[in-house]
């Protein structure tokens, strides 16, 4: 891509700033197991801190709600992102499930792909961070 | 056939070390009960996935060795790959999480508190409302059909509770006190192990655990918490006078008498136990005299010196001595 001189000069520029544009979406395809991320510390810290220190100061079942709450909205995001990821992968208008040429529309359609992938493994984390939460009602 | 025999003979014997008092996969307690089961279930799920896997990649490569369309492969990759491992992890990953409190429940009473020392346990046991513990020495005996506490810690390093046949382990700190309780279900004699490598002599760090049937254990725990019965016969005697001249008191307690070291072992009435040393040795006389000859021989890195200076008579004497305290 070094021939600015030729017809494709003015779409090769376009292509450039799509791809900046992507630069955003390659940091947003991170979101999703950034939620797991902060739902997975926030339990495990908040669990362990309360057995640790604040079993006098109120009960388990408050934590255990405010946790569960916690996972409520931390799927719901998942969820909105994956949604918002399924949208720009395209695949029901497209069919396009490989992405092979090294186009900015393939690379739009394949982070949105790899978005969706990951929110969708992040969702079902989150299911499972939460089901010691539900199964085990003590500190012991 | 000589190949058949061949191949089924290993796996009988493996077989053999199913059960056992020792065993896991032989039940003596309703924790063990629940693990079993869930071994048990694994083990099944994992055999009919096993063949599940195999039959597809036989019926892949040699049945059907065509290239198969897309969208079947889609389906297989996302119902296979995604769908079924997510249901069948999360269904494990429940079971696996509502049986855990069981293992955790609170106790019906009595509380054994047991410290890892190396390499033996520092057994008490603290009958509801109890002010002083009752204080014995590797071996536990519990009641069946109650659910007992256990207290566990540890003096220096981290040790492991583990009674396989009764329940699960838990891990002992120097520190910091961790619970578990255990409800044998059926009378017997069991073998627990120390399940976290704690040095050299880790492999002979274990115990004998007696369930017994709650009358008999009541009046086994009255008996234990009396004092030491006075030597009976001239052998006795003289071990007794044996005992208090070389010392052994330094370390070793026998309740009723001017013996009250705390470093070692409760002996006051080492004589009922069914081991000695941790689960070393039987307790013969033969046992005890060797023991006392050399205990490193028999547990490297032991503290208990060595008491070889002593003659065979004089020997022989301690140990009735220590088998008559009953």
């Amino acid at each position: 891509m070094t021939d600015d001189a030729t017809d494709d000069a003015p779409r090769h520029q376009e292509e450039q700033k799509a791809f900046a544009e992507e630069a955003d979406s390659l940091l947003a395809i991170t979101i999703a197991p950034l939620i797991w991320c902060a739902h997975f510390l926030v339990c495990y810290c908040g669990v362990a801190i309360y057995c640790a220190k604040w079993q006098q100061a109120f009960s388990l079942g408050v934590l255990r709600a405010g946790l569960i709450g916690a996972t409520v909205l931390a799927l719901a995001g998942i969820a909105l992102i994956g949604w918002f990821a399924f949208r720009r992968w395209d695949v029901r208008t497209s069919g396009d499930w490989v992405h092979e040429r090294g186009i900015s529309e393939d690379r739009h359609r394949f982070l949105g792909h790899a978005a969706f992938l990951l929110a969708l493994i992040s969702f079902i984390a989150v299911c499972y961070v939460t089901l010691p939460l539900i199964f085990i009602g003590s500190c012991a | 056939m000589a190949r058949l025999t061949a191949l089924l003979l290993p796996l009988l014997l493996l077989l053999a070390g199913c059960s056992g008092r020792q065993s896991a996969l032989g039940p003596g307690g309703a924790d063990a009960q629940v693990l079993a089961v869930l071994f048990f279930v694994m083990l099944g799920g994992a055999v009919v996935l096993w063949l599940f896997m195999n039959g597809l990649f036989y019926w892949a490569t040699r049945r059907s060795p065509s290239a198969h369309s897309e969208k079947g492969s889609f389906l297989l990759i996302v119902i296979g790959g995604i769908l079924f491992p997510t249901v069948v992890l999360a269904a494990l990953l429940s079971y696996g999480l509502a049986i855990l409190p069981d293992q955790r429940a609170p106790g019906d009473g009595l509380t054994v508190a047991v410290r890892g020392e190396q390499w033996w346990w520092r057994v008490e046991y603290w009958p509801e409302g109890a002010e002083a513990p009752i204080r014995t020495a590797n071996e536990i005996r519990l009641p069946v059909g109650a659910r007992t506490e256990f207290r566990l810690d540890s003096h220096r390093v981290i040790h492991s509770f583990w009674v396989p046949a009764l329940g699960g382990k838990m891990d002992m700190f120097p520190g910091r006190e961790t619970r578990m309780s255990l409800e044998p279900v059926r009378p017997g004699l069991y073998r627990g192990q120390c399940a976290e490598f704690c040095g050299e002599s880790h492999a002979w760090m274990a115990f004998e655990v007696e369930a017994m049937e709650p009358a008999a254990f009541d009046a086994w725990l009255a008996h234990e918490a009396s004092d030491a019965r006075p030597p009976e016969g001239a052998e006795a005697q003289r071990g007794a006078a044996l005992f208090a001249a070389q010392g052994c008191g330094a370390c070793h307690a026998v309740r009723g008498t001017e013996a009250v070291g705390q470093v070692g072992p409760d002996l006051t009435h080492v004589g009922s136990r069914h081991s000695l040393g941790a689960g070393r040795l039987g307790m013969a006389q033969e046992d005890l005299m060797r023991w006392i000859r050399d205990p490193a021989a028999f547990k490297p890195g032991a503290e208990m010196p060595a008491y070889d200076h002593l003659s065979e008579a004089q020997l022989s004497d301690l140990a009735t001595y220590l088998r008559g305290l009953q």
